[in-house]
């Protein structure tokens, strides 16, 4: 008798691990230049965001959250995004994800920044899993710095998916701009290390 | 040696029988108490905001909101969101300028589109329109979204306090809310509506910074003293 309830007990745990899919916390993949100290970049200009998704507004969303973000963190000042825009128009820069290097010592020197933000959102928006939808984010960052155009911070991160319990017991689950939120304070703590 | 009687026998395999059965009473509420807790969904609230060090926003007593930026597909989010400010900042005893006379500032000095506004182009609307800063903001998500079991409302703002002085952003925030509540996913009960949502995340999202103007208030008063 105790030996069938160990054996239930056991069966139990095994499908709960099962369908509760071991789900990794979208581990972050991240370059931070070692030889390099943070404390000298104060001001940033974030740039706009490549859009590699089907909505629209994917890159202004996400580059408006990294500008809140990066002002909340503490961590680096962040020039007014139409100055950023002024500089690129006045500069003739045509295309920002394309820039050289001669374009980033240009654009550090007008807009009196130490670094630009640059990056892309690659996937935003509902992913069917089964029976139903869940918000998925990927984004990419990249910091360079003005005075070498070299990158001194890059990260590509993922966040999204439903967890077991929102799944199975109806817990609630993030909205997608509660991901996008998530993902990119995630992201930028990574600069505080 | 104490002799056990079958009478004591039966009272202590009773008395081992009551303590087994509480002790699982305990544990089954224990566990229906964790479940409660995790399927009702702990979400914070907390506003993650930037207040630029120094900056006094206690003497902001007038402000101009800009139109704000619309990256939803709801052509007039903007708009909504701006009309909501608007009543928040009023209902919090600010003076507000006239949607109107802003429209006319930004016609009279050639901006033509705020997401190219430099620092310049916001001390020139400040000296116009007489205000000691500017709400700017953007509108991210407008709308109804679709859960795993039932619709909600959902929206998410950037908003900024830009200085007259000297054009640089004051304060800044970026708020989201929403989202089906614990009643609504499990017993349909009728979630807020989009309005009421909306109302909510800008409420929530200027809590930060008037509770740092009252502060600041305080402050002044104290000095005075």
């Amino acid at each position: 008798m105790i030996l069938k309830k160990k054996y239930f007990l056991s069966f139990i745990l095994l499908t709960l691990l099962t369908v509760s899919g071991c789900r990794s916390g979208g581990l972050p993949t991240y370059y931070i230049s070692e030889d390099i100290d943070f404390g000298f970049y104060k001001k940033v200009a974030v740039m706009p965001l490549d859009n590699l998704t089907k909505e629209k507004y994917a890159g202004e969303i996400v580059k408006q959250v990294v500008i809140s973000e990066l002002l909340a963190s503490g961590l680096l000042d962040v020039m007014v995004p139409g100055e950023v825009m002024s500089a690129v128009n006045e500069l003739g820069i045509k295309s920002v994800s394309a820039m050289n290097t001669s374009d980033i010592n240009s654009l550090g020197t007008a807009l009196g920044v130490e670094a630009v933000i640059m990056g892309s959102v690659e996937e935003y928006g509902e992913v069917k899993t089964g029976s139903f939808s869940t918000p998925q984010v990927t984004i990419t960052l990249m910091m360079a710095d003005t005075s070498t155009g070299s990158i001194v911070w890059s990260i590509t991160k993922t966040r999204g998916g439903a967890s077991f319990m929102a799944r199975h017991f109806g817990a609630r689950h993030e909205t997608i701009s509660e991901t996008v939120l998530m993902l990119v304070r995630e992201a930028i703590d990574t600069l505080s290390y | 040696m104490l002799s056990v009687t079958s009478k004591e026998k039966g009272l202590m395999v009773t008395i081992n029988r009551q303590k087994r059965q509480g002790l699982i009473s305990v544990l089954i509420m224990f566990m229906l108490c964790f479940l409660v807790l995790v399927v009702s969904g702990c979400s914070s609230s907390g506003v993650k905001h930037f207040m630029r060090p120094g900056a006094d926003v206690s003497s902001v007593s007038k402000v101009a909101v800009l139109p704000f930026d619309n990256h939803t597909s709801d052509i007039y989010a903007g708009e909504k969101v701006r009309g909501i400010v608007i009543i928040e900042l009023l209902s919090r005893g600010m003076e507000v300028v006239e949607p109107g006379e802003v429209n006319r500032a930004l016609i009279k000095l050639k901006i033509r589109s705020l997401a190219r506004a430099s620092r310049e182009d916001y001390k020139s609307i400040a000296e116009e329109l007489e205000i000691d800063g500017m709400i700017t903001g953007s509108v991210e998500t407008y709308g109804i979204s679709r859960g795993i079991s039932v619709s909600y409302p959902e929206v998410s703002i950037g908003l900024s306090l830009i200085g007259s002085g000297n054009g640089s952003v004051l304060w800044s925030t970026w708020h989201t809310g929403g989202g089906a509540d614990f009643w609504t996913r499990h017993f349909g009960v009728e979630g807020r509506t989009l309005d009421q949502a909306s109302r909510d995340v800008v409420g929530e999202a200027f809590e930060p910074l008037f509770s740092q103007m009252k502060k600041g208030t305080m402050l002044l008063i104290d000095d005075s003293k």
